[in-house]
């Protein structure tokens, strides 16, 4: 081939230009620690590095909440657990109150101790967290949860909040509940279950009480049927033969017969009921709609019975019924809350566990795509700039070289 | 052998060539650093007496190594002005203070953060500063991509206007060296050959272009476009580039305008440009393939990421307790014109149907009037055409034109939702004729022109309007799984078909602001039997009964669909109406009740802002354009941006690389025929030299032999 002399010239800069680009990239990419400086250089991998970091930063965020809702979770651990011990105390006291032999005196110090413990209560009920909110409130969290009025005919400590509960997400697909309503924890705890005797025809009712509760629930459960109340109606009748035939009134179907003699327990699932009757009388017992009270409204109703004088053995022993019985399905409703935010808290703790090794392997695959292996750009530089410095080298030689120079 | 002429004349003859020679050769040597020049030779024969003849001085050139250089630099103009362009956006996009991903992922980790305690003022306030952080983000890149088709736009302008100067030039070089051929016989004109050649070579850098000689063995050059048009005519004519701008002005097209002469008619070629190669071709494939869809695409993530955040919003409560409204409004945008349209006044107006954001794709439309318009106020049929920015019809995943035709209504006021998400309004009434187009653009400009409407953090709605409470005396255990909020469209008149069960004053309709004459809006379920629910409005009267329920899932629904009596017929004529259900577990007992409230005071509700940070994950830009379009995330929708201006840009280097090598390879063959090189001329310099000297020699060996003569006669 004939060589002329800008064919020389070209062919040496085009290689000084060539090598000193490259210099440059490797240069930039040594300085910044990245070998992905522009989507050019990997478009496949520059979009994956958006969505790795995009995941990553997704984890971080994750990582915030749970940290926040296992506080939340947390607090209202304590505030549960501080019931729970109050309660079981106020559970002795109420044990206590009932063994027949207490003076008036007695009853009211046991008063004012309950009254203490039912004040507690009220304040756990309205526990509050860091920024004010009242953690049992629901959606309406400004406010507070529970509302105590003395003065009320009947449910004297009210819930005011509503049913909503928040969730926080603590990963793409796990969602936990951050708070509980007052509604289920405290408010939604059933009463014990009762019934009541009237419309006696002929009848003097003597006594009247659940013997054995468990027997008188199991039934009640059983039949109790919240659409047609006639169904709930049980008349006993006193038939010639001296039996107490008892009916259900919705259906009229005859339920049980059972030998009567006057003034005598009869005892029907649980409940004994002494009657005073002759044949051809009868009664009504009607299974009581069951109730909801809160917990503290159970100690409230204690303190008012503690601090009543005019109130018969019979229907104090009731109360103290009533209260063993409130004090106990509120203790389980709160042990299944404790166990139900026990088991979220596990669950965010395994989720964070999951989460760091997604974190890890997230930042291995971005690392691999978009940081610069340095050994191998290092070996890169130096060779680049050894074609440099030899591309320096000889320009000038070939360039003096000129026929010129002889003639 | 006859020698008639005599050493004195061969002497002068052999000065003269030497003479010429070297005269060659320091011409040669004067213009190494000419741009363009071609080495010359003088060659001579002998003369048929003796001596040698005057010579002739033609330039050293090998016709196929120069057109192959010129092919090869068409190439390098394209890839060049392709790469040049591309890679700006490669680094606008590479640049992480740019990034839309990470002001999106910063925007919903604020959201996250503010579910965790949502009555927390400065994390909301957090929010708002992130969202107009995103929305800089997404403002300043779409104001890249306008600027950036601004520029093109002069570019194109620039370049087309030294074309036709090239092209000009190239002609009237040819008229100029015919008649330089004319008057000299002797040597070639070798200056107006170089610069001819030389505009040719950079005419190829901005078009590919086809060279031929003259069929009239006149010297003069015919130019062709390679796809066949002529642009320089061997007899001097030329055929210019013409710009025009149909329909969209701002994105203009080329034509080629012919020069004949009377009486021959001038006509308009359309070329298509992404074809013609060179630069201009380079920019228009850059427009046409990379600039323009990424605008587009980025307006449609801009378009679908605001429509959803306004939609989740609008479907909230906010801190005053007020249903949430839009927190970012998107730019309307108006048809354009086409030019044969009967008058050009006519508009159109466009805009995203709300909550239609996923629909979005990145085509333009065509809207084509089919019929007159008839009646008051006027209706007619419409077409509209999903079509690409270069004007092909957009094809669906059945290879069909994407097509709708419908009756609109135009009238001030009335949007006609059409395909695509968008719905247009006709305003210039019964004013449109038939074959009336408009090129409507709704994704170009959406991200340029997106804004956001609040920055009060109040307004962010994190609660859900509704709250579903249990009667404290129910019995069963059916417990709320889900409540859902799918529309509050407040109209408490009945004549707005979008309306909701909301009343807008803090409430659920009651009977005097329902559509319905008889009953408000649900606002309760009681319960019969385990599968057994009536349905009741918020002055307790039965709206309607539900027997044998298999599930307990949207209530409301089931109510709908299976109610006896059945669903008010004012409900059901409604879009969706209330526009909330909720889902119960568990078994309920006869009596057992849920009331539907709305949300008062509910200001620790983070529901609303659960699902707002939800949008992050879940599918919403449209990707493709079939029926069956698959969507994605807003994060996977900007990663595809980036990916694909990133693979054009990876693959234009790559093309540009290899386009450099061939015309190296080329242009060293050129230049080693062609170019000059200075010991060759050197070495020549010494041989003319001597020959000059050699000749001189013959004169005085002639001088002396006379001398001889004349001694030897004396």
């Amino acid at each position: 081939m004939r060589v002329t002399t800008n064919l020389i010239f070209d062919q040496n800069l085009r290689a000084i230009n060539t090598s000193q680009g490259s210099l440059s990239d490797i240069q930039t990419q040594l300085a910044s620690g990245k070998k992905l400086l522009r989507p050019s250089d990997d478009p496949v991998g520059a979009s994956q590095v958006i969505r790795l970091t995009e995941e990553i930063d997704k984890i971080s965020q994750y990582q915030r909440n749970n940290d926040l809702v296992t506080n939340a979770l947390e607090l209202q651990e304590t505030s549960l657990r501080t019931i729970n011990d109050v309660l079981n105390r106020a559970r002795v006291l109420t044990v206590q109150a009932g063994n027949g032999i207490m003076s008036e005196a007695d009853k009211q110090a046991l008063g004012s101790e309950i009254e203490q413990i039912r004040n507690q209560v009220v304040d756990l009920m309205n526990t509050q967290n860091a920024s004010g909110e009242y953690i049992f409130a629901g959606f309406q969290s400004a406010t507070q949860a529970f509302e105590f009025n003395p003065t009320a005919t009947d449910n004297h400590i009210r819930f005011v909040g509503d049913d909503g509960t928040n969730s926080v997400q603590l990963s793409d697909s796990v969602t936990i509940q951050s708070t509980s309503t007052g509604k289920t924890v405290f408010e939604d705890v059933r009463a014990r279950l009762n019934y009541s005797v009237d419309n006696a025809v002929g009848a003097t009712i003597e006594t009247s009480k659940i013997k054995n509760q468990g027997t008188f629930d199991a039934f009640h459960q059983q039949n109790f049927d919240p659409a047609n109340p006639l169904n709930n109606e049980y008349q006993f009748r006193i038939t010639v033969a001296n039996e107490v035939e008892i009916t259900n009134i919705g259906s009229g179907l005859v339920v049980e017969t059972m030998p009567f003699v006057s003034g005598e327990l009869i005892s029907f699932n649980g409940a004994e009921i002494t009657a005073n009757a002759v044949p051809g009388d009868s009664f009504t017992l009607s299974l009581n709609r069951p109730e909801k009270t809160n917990v503290a409204e159970t100690l409230h109703n204690l303190f008012l019975a503690l601090n009543d004088s005019t109130l018969s053995q019979e229907d104090f022993n009731s109360r103290i019924d009533d209260t063993l019985v409130g004090i106990d399905n509120g203790l389980n409703k709160m042990a299944r809350e404790n166990s139900s935010v026990g088991a979220r808290l596990n669950i965010a703790q395994s989720v964070t566990g999951s989460l760091l090794d997604a974190e890890i392997a997230n930042q291995k695959a971005r690392s691999s795509i978009e940081d610069v292996d340095y050994a191998e750009a290092s070996s890169a530089f130096a060779k680049q700039e050894t074609a440099l410095e030899a591309a320096f080298a000889s320009f000038p030689r070939i360039a003096n070289l000129s026929l010129f120079n002889y003639i | 052998m006859i020698r008639n002429a005599d050493l004195f004349t061969m002497a002068t003859s052999g000065l003269n060539a030497s003479n010429k020679l070297l005269a060659t050769t320091s011409n040669n040597i004067a213009n190494i650093n000419s741009e363009g020049y071609v080495r010359e030779r003088t060659e001579f024969t002998s003369r048929l007496g003796g001596g040698v003849d005057f010579g002739f001085t033609d330039r050293v050139l090998d016709v196929f190594a120069q057109n192959q250089l010129r092919r090869d630099t068409s190439t390098v103009g394209e890839h060049q002005a392709f790469n040049d362009r591309v890679s700006s956006l490669d680094n606008v996009l590479a640049a992480e203070a740019n990034s839309i991903s990470a002001s999106m992922t910063r925007f919903f980790a604020a959201v996250q953060t503010a579910t965790d305690d949502p009555t927390n003022m400065p994390s909301r306030d957090a929010i708002i500063g992130e969202a107009t952080g995103m929305l800089n983000r997404i403002n300043q890149m779409g104001d890249f991509f306008k600027d950036k088709e601004q520029e093109v736009e002069l570019q194109i302008q620039n370049i087309v206007s030294t074309a036709n100067g090239l092209v000009q030039q190239i002609g009237d070089l040819n008229e100029a060296i015919q008649v330089a051929q004319g008057s000299s016989t002797v040597d070639t004109p070798s200056k107006l050959l170089n610069q001819r050649d030389q505009a040719i070579l950079e005419l190829s850098e901005l078009v590919a272009i086809d060279v031929r000689r003259s069929s009239n063995r006149d010297d003069g050059v015919v130019v062709n476009l390679t796809s066949g048009e002529s642009l320089v005519l061997a007899d001097g004519t030329f055929n210019v580039f013409a710009i025009g701008g149909e329909p969209d002005y701002t994105n203009r097209d080329l034509k080629l305008v012919t020069n004949y002469a009377p009486p021959k008619n001038n006509t308009t070629i359309n070329i298509l440009e992404q074809k013609l190669g060179g630069a201009i071709g380079g920019i228009y494939r850059y427009r046409e393939q990379v600039l323009e869809p990424a605008q587009r695409d980025l307006g449609k993530l801009a378009t679908a990421l605001a429509d959803t955040l306004n939609t989740q919003n609008r479907q909230g409560m906010d801190l005053d307790r007020q249903l949430g409204q839009d927190l970012f409004s998107i730019a309307e945008f108006r048809g354009i014109n086409y030019p044969e349209n009967s008058n050009l006044e006519l508009g159109i107006q466009g805009r995203i149907i709300p909550g239609a954001g996923g629909e979005i794709t990145s085509n333009d439309y065509k809207v084509t009037v089919l019929t007159a318009p008839s009646g008051n106020p006027a209706t007619f049929d419409v077409e509209v055409a999903a079509i690409t920015t270069d004007g092909r019809p957009v094809l669906d995943n059945e290879n069909n034109p994407i097509t709708q035709v419908s009756t609109i209504t135009a009238e001030l006021g009335t949007y006609n939702a059409t395909i695509g998400g968008i719905e247009l309004q006709f305003d210039d009434g019964a004013s449109y004729a038939v074959g009336d187009a408009f090129l409507v653009q709704p994704t170009r400009l959406a991200a340029a022109n997106l804004s956001i409407t609040t920055t009060r953090a109040e307004d962010l709605a994190f609660a859900k309007p509704l709250r579903i409470n249990m009667s404290i005396d129910n019995l069963g255990d059916a417990q709320l799984i889900n409540t859902s909020v799918s529309n509050t469209v407040v109209d408490n008149t009945g004549s707005d078909p979008r309306t909701s069960g909301f009343n807008g004053n803090y409430g659920i309709q009651d009977v005097s602001e329902s559509p319905s004459p008889i009953f408000g809006a649900p606002a309760k379920v009681r319960f019969t039997s385990d599968d057994a629910y009536e349905v009741l409005d918020n002055n307790n009267q039965v709206i309607t009964t539900v027997t044998g329920a298999t599930d307990l899932n949207n209530l409301l629904s089931q109510a709908k669909d299976n109610g006896v009596p059945a669903w008010p017929v004012e409900f059901a004529a409604l879009d969706d109406y209330p526009g909330y259900d909720f889902s119960l577990q568990g078994r309920p007992v006869a009596n057992d009740e849920f009331t539907l409230e709305y949300n008062n005071n509910g200001v620790n509700d983070n529901r609303n802002a659960l699902d707002m940070a939800l949008l992050q994950q879940e599918d919403y830009v449209r990707l493709s354009d079939g029926t069956q379009g698959n969507k994605a995330t807003f994060n996977e929708a900007y990663a595809s941006l980036v990916g694909q201006v990133g693979s054009a840009s990876a693959g234009s280097k790559v093309e540009l690389e290899a386009a450099k090598v061939m015309q190296v390879q080329s242009s060293e063959w050129f230049e080693s025929t062609s170019g000059v090189s200075l010991d060759e001329e050197a070495a020549n310099l010494i041989q003319f030299q001597q020959s000059y000297a050699a000749a001189a020699r013959i004169l005085t060996t002639a001088q002396e032999m006379f001398d001889t003569i004349l001694q030897a006669a004396r």
